[in-house]
């Protein structure tokens, strides 16, 4: 299988500084978005050290355990490295005081094959397209998802709830934290969306699915969704994070060829 | 971009004359690079400042050309040309008066007076009238060409004057254009006009840059095209009039079988030849040596001869290609040549559209080219291209004389790929830029999260390669202080330091970085023989409170065997411990500190195991900056050392359920397989208030148990020490036992069972002799009580108590019987001391212990919550007589005293500074 793919961020319309951090480490085919969270500043220190931290690390065993290396290994790999990226930012928090009380969610996805290793922390989410069909492939460690799991509110009432940005969990506010680690099967055309909660906060899963299902360069999907969340209001940081499996090298054309590009 | 550059060097060589004046020094420089010879007929005679010298001021007597022309003729030189201009009759002021004398003379009646007057008067005249005379000598000779001047321009009406018949005669008709226009003119004056053979233009063309490149061979007065006098001087050499010129409009000017190839205005572009050995392209002879004779006239014989002025004042110089400065006779030596020899240049029509179309093909180079290309390659094209150009209109013109302007897309070519290889070189700088922004920004991220981790000297190399910022600043600020708080201040310096480079004025870094300063010099946690005591330094103002492991260090609560015992707080839960450390570092080397190393962790961890409510419990254990420390439960009682002596004794009952409670304790751990090794009052802690005891330091007394040791250990007190591990043998639960009985014994009577005048006495009775019956020292104990302390210092260990459970049942049955007999229950009095000991003080020494080595002594006493003070007391002579001072240990077992257990020599050391009590209190030991 092989795998294209595109990162954007933005800040949005309402915000000055992006807390948002998106990274991919195309060799190894990692994809990790964050979404940090506290005051001057610090959430951007806490999304970007999970990413790079993630990326170094896991990056790093993932080329030495090569393309194949097995699901479990994997699982453990990212729960390993993801413990020690809450920790260093716990502690970072911790020892420099502007940083006091910032963290960060998570979603990272190491793709391989035939197999997305997806884990996430908080309410930044995974999307796929299979077909024609938009799903959501995490499920938010929010207040609110708590509250629907548990029956309490409706999707509907969840829609219009106030306490949109609660998480459950985050990354470095505790000195431990749970990944969740889910594996999927990936088919070849699926195309993978991982996004911050400036996407999924400011379009509906409609909205998301029109811009994805047509066939057309990540690079201009990536734009029409974050022009599409600014269009509704851009109130957050907006980071979307594509990935595409498809079977095959791509052919390209004649004049990239002789143009060696 | 490149478009851009290609538009603004064309507007550059339109605007500006930059690139033609660089084609035009090409040009000359190429141009008097070919290879041609000057013609060897053509010589010129100047006029110069020594014939100026020797014939008199300019303008001379015409007389004087008259007999340089009638000399030149006589030798039979072909052409003579005369640059100078004879536009105005000469007239002397005397011919004006011997004319009217020569009127009045005619009117006068003839006499021979008048006769003879007549004759001198047109004597004088003749010699007088110089026009007439030079005019006679071109007649004469038939062969000398004058000059003519036009000034140049567009003719818009009618000539002032028309061309005189003179002129007519060497002109041609010609309004094809095919010439230079001229509005005006000056002709020689009609006698030297009509004498001479030919007239000629001598009209320079002047480049923009004043050089004189081209000669316009024919200039038109209103329809009539005179030739140029290098033309007529040509034709004249060559046998031919006027009348063989043949014009080819835009084209070339025939002169016979000459075909000289010019512009549309009948320009040509000379050859202008280059010196040869030093010499000049044309010779150029003295006119007064001429007219002397010193140069023969006969040299001149069928050349062509040009008189023409080079001397300063007379005449105008021109620059020409090579020459800095020419006179119109050299220049005219040039042409002449040129025409003769067909040496011109040609600028083919097709030039233009060449130079044009490799214009057109650089631009393209530079708009599609080279931003596709590599920037090694591109320069490598554009060199070779640029090669290419100069190099082909070098050889053109030096070769085949042949003119294509290819400097201006040589400039365009350099220009544009400079400008463009300049952009691309900005453009990746940017990029570069910004890919150093991102690493910088990883670097800065990877670094906090080494930091969050702990790992702050990776933090540190990580945040030095980020280039320096605000931001960074407070990170590196931070991660300082991280090494502050673990007491590295020579690292928290290295962070000032590097602060301070950028930015000296940073928060408060100037204090901190003294602070550092000094700190790093006189603090190093754990290493350093230099910190008396090892002890931390607490009180820094505004240091950060130090860090051992997850600890924060409160204060120092007093100095144990093992090295300084704080108090300490785990800042997460708050809970308050105490932290024994211990400076394995200093106490061990090489393979034993790993040894050392192991062996403590393990101890740590057997000891972290027990659990039980007379044990204190420890939390954690842990090595920082060479300092191994051990967090433990932190207690609020004392030790029971101040309990064992006379005077301060618990009562009996006390002092059973202290020590059954201590027997329960030793068999929890010994049912745990840990040993304690070292009980002693001093390792029991006991709270008044709430009835606790509890047993600190399992599993220590191991950690150290090595035999090269530093500076000497410190395990075991040898008079609570059981034979066996006096005797180095291992050691069980059983010993345990002993020792515990031991500090029974003391606490019930406030004396040790054995004491000795020496280390090695002492050592010797424990080893050998019976304990004495305690109801010797104290005669109220009870025989079961008696019975108990007996079993318990047995010498052979298969005779104690087999379990501290089985010895703590017979303490407490022992107390139910008191507790039967309460009128038995008296105060503890006075206890006589023993006899054959002359004091009897606790004797606390510490020994290591080993069976083939030296062994170390350590009086200690407790001293504080868990510490030990030590004081060396000892006084016998055997004991002394090896008595030798050690100093440079001042670290926490600063006073040791050091003897040879086996050796029984009673050599011995004793280190003691200050409390070193030999001699002063002889009844001691």
């Amino acid at each position: 299988m092989i795998y294209e793919f595109c990162i954007r961020t933005d800040p949005g319309l309402a915000r000055e500084n992006n807390e948002d951090s998106v990274t991919i480490d195309e060799p190894t085919r990692l994809g990790i978005l964050a979404d940090g969270m506290g005051g001057y500043n610090a959430g951007e220190i806490a999304s970007g050290m999970a990413t790079t931290f993630i990326k170094s690390e896991l990056g790093r065993w993932l080329s030495q355990a090569g393309r194949h290396a097995n699901g479990r290994e994997v699982r453990r790999a990212m729960e390993i490295c993801v413990d020690n990226a809450n920790r260093s930012i716990f502690n970072a928090a911790n020892s420099n005081p502007q940083y006091s009380g910032m963290g960060t969610t998570l979603v990272l996805g190491v793709f391989q094959d035939a197999r997305l290793m997806l884990g996430h922390i908080g309410d930044s989410r995974c999307y796929r397209v299979r077909g024609a069909e938009l799903s959501q492939v995490t499920k938010d460690h929010s207040l609110l998802q708590e509250q629907m799991d548990a029956g309490l509110i409706t999707r509907e009432q969840a829609a219009v709830s106030t306490n949109k940005n609660l998480v459950t969990r985050a990354l470095g506010v505790e000195d431990a934290v749970l990944l969740e680690v889910n594996e999927h099967k990936v088919e070849a055309g699926d195309l993978y969306l991982m996004c911050s909660d400036g996407l999924s906060d400011m379009l509906e899963d409609e909205a998301i699915a029109r811009i994805l299902l047509p066939d057309a360069p990540l690079e201009q999907k990536t734009q029409q969704l974050v022009d599409a969340a600014n269009a509704n209001g851009g109130r957050d940081n907006i980071s979307v994070l594509l990935a595409h499996a498809k079977t095959g090298p791509e052919k390209r054309g004649f004049i990239s060829r002789l143009l060696g590009k | 971009m490149a478009v851009l550059i290609v538009v603004a060097v064309v507007v550059l060589d339109r605007a500006t004359d930059a690139i033609g004046t660089l084609e035009r020094r090409f040009y000359d420089f190429a141009s008097t690079s070919s290879g041609r010879q000057p013609s060897d007929r053509i010589a010129v005679i100047a006029i110069d400042d020594q014939s100026i010298n020797n014939i008199g001021r300019w303008p001379w007597p015409r007389d004087v050309h008259a007999q340089l022309i009638d000399l030149l003729s006589t030798a039979k030189a072909k052409t003579i040309v005369h640059t100078a201009f004879f536009f105005e009759p000469q007239t002397d002021r005397g011919l004006v008066f011997i004319r009217k004398m020569k009127d009045v003379l005619g009117q006068a009646a003839p006499t021979p007076v008048t006769e003879q007057l007549g004759q001198v008067i047109t004597q004088a005249e003749q010699s007088l009238d110089t026009d007439a005379k030079l005019a006679a000598s071109m007649a004469k000779a038939g062969n000398v060409l004058v000059p003519s001047f036009f000034v140049l321009g567009e003719p818009q009406g009618k000539p002032d004057t028309p061309l005189p018949a003179f002129a007519l005669k060497s002109a041609v008709i010609e309004d094809s254009g095919f010439s230079e226009p001229a509005v005006r003119g000056q002709q020689p004056i009609e006698a030297i006009g009509n004498a001479a053979a030919g007239i000629g233009h001598l009209n320079l063309i002047n480049d923009i840059d004043g050089t004189v490149r081209s000669e316009a061979l024919l200039v038109n007065y209103y329809g009539k095209a005179v030739p140029s006098i290098a033309l007529l001087a040509a034709a004249n050499s060559l046998n031919l009039g006027v009348g063989d010129l043949k014009l080819n409009p835009g084209e070339s000017v025939q002169i016979g079988k000459l075909r000289v190839r010019t512009d549309d205005i009948a320009r040509m572009l000379p050859q202008f030849y280059k010196g040869r050995d030093g010499k000049p392209a044309f010779a150029v002879d003295s006119f007064y040596d001429v007219l002397t004779g010193k140069i023969p006239a006969s040299k001149y014989a069928n050349k062509i001869v040009l008189i023409g002025a080079t001397a300063a004042g007379v005449g105008v110089q021109s620059p020409a290609p090579g020459y800095a400065a020419l006179s119109p006779a050299e220049m005219l030596a040039h042409t002449t040549s040129s025409i003769l020899g067909e040496h011109f240049i040609v600028q083919p029509g097709w030039g233009l559209l060449a130079a044009f179309g490799a214009s057109v093909l650089i631009a393209v180079y530079l708009v599609l080219g080279l931003p596709r290309i590599s920037a090694g390659m591109a320069g490598a094209i554009t060199a070779v291209l640029f090669v290419g150009l100069l190099g082909t209109e070098f050889g053109l013109l030096a070769g085949t004389s042949l003119w294509l302007k290819l400097v201006f897309p040589a400039a365009l070519l350099v220009i544009g790929h400079l400008a463009l290889t300049t952009k691309r070189f900005l453009v990746t700088e940017a990029g570069k830029l910004r890919s150093d922004e991102e690493s910088a920004e990883t670097n800065r991220m990877m670094g906090l999260a080494l930091q969050g981790q702990g790992q702050l000297d990776t933090a540190f190399d990580r945040f030095r390669r980020v280039p320096m910022s605000d931001p960074l600043m407070d990170n590196l600020y931070n991660l300082a202080l991280d090494f502050e708080r673990k007491r590295q201040f020579n690292k928290a310096q290295a962070i000032y330091e590097y602060m301070a480079a950028w930015k000296k004025d940073y928060k408060d870094l100037q204090t901190k970085l003294n602070r550092a300063r000094n700190l790093s010099e006189t603090v190093i946690l754990g290493g350093g023989g230099s910190h008396p005591g090892g002890t931390m330094l607490l009180d820094g103002g505004a240091v950060e409170k130090p860090m051992l492991g997850r600890y924060q260090v409160e204060k120092e609560l007093g100095k144990g065997a093992m090295g300084v015992v704080y108090l300490g707080k785990d800042p997460k839960i708050g809970r308050v411990v105490a932290i024994k450390t211990m400076a394995l570092s200093q106490e061990f080397e090489g393979d034993e500190l790993t040894d050392a190393r192991e062996r403590f962790f393990r101890e740590a961890e057997t000891a972290g195991r027990l659990q039980h409510q007379n044990i204190v419990t420890i939390f954690d254990a842990g090595e920082e900056h060479d300092l191994a420390y051990i967090a433990m439960e932190f207690l609020k009682g004392k030790d029971l050392v101040d309990r064992c002596k006379d005077g301060n004794l618990f009562p009996v009952p006390k002092v059973l359920s202290i020590v059954a409670r201590v027997a329960e304790a030793l068999a929890y751990a010994h049912r745990q397989n840990v040993v304690h090794r070292d009980i002693k009052p001093a390792n029991i802690m006991y709270e008044v208030d709430s009835d606790t005891v509890k047993v600190t330091d399992f599993g220590i007394a191991r950690i150290t148990d090595s035999s090269k040791t530093k500076t000497g250990l410190v395990l075991g007190t040898p008079s609570f020490m059981s034979p066996e591990q006096i005797a180095g043998k291992k050691v069980d639960g059983r010993s345990d036992l002993y020792s515990l009985g031991v500090m029974l014994f003391q606490m019930l009577t406030g004396v040790l069972p054995f004491r000795g005048d020496s280390m090695a006495e002492l050592m010797y009775k424990i080893a050998n002799e019976e304990a004495p019956d305690i109801r010797i020292v104290r005669k109220d104990i009870s025989d079961p009580l008696a019975h108990v302390v007996s079993t318990a210092l047995a010498k052979r260990s298969d005779a104690r108590y087999q379990d501290g459970e089985q010895f703590a049942a017979d303490l407490r049955a022992v107390m139910a019987g008191i507790a039967g007999h309460a009128s038995a229950a008296t105060a503890p009095h006075p206890v006589a001391p023993a006899a054959g000991a002359a004091v009897p003080g606790p004797l606390e020494k510490t020994v290591m212990m080993n069976a083939s080595s030296p062994a170390v002594l350590d009086g200690a006493r407790a001293s504080g919550a868990s510490a030990q003070t030590l004081i060396a007391a000892n006084s016998a002579p055997g004991y002394d007589s090896g008595h030798q001072v050690e100093a440079g240990h001042a670290d926490v077992f600063a006073k040791t005293a050091g003897f040879n257990a086996l050796g029984g020599s009673g050599a011995a050391s004793a280190q003691d500074g200050k409390t070193d009590l030999d001699g002063k209190e002889p009844g001691h030991l």
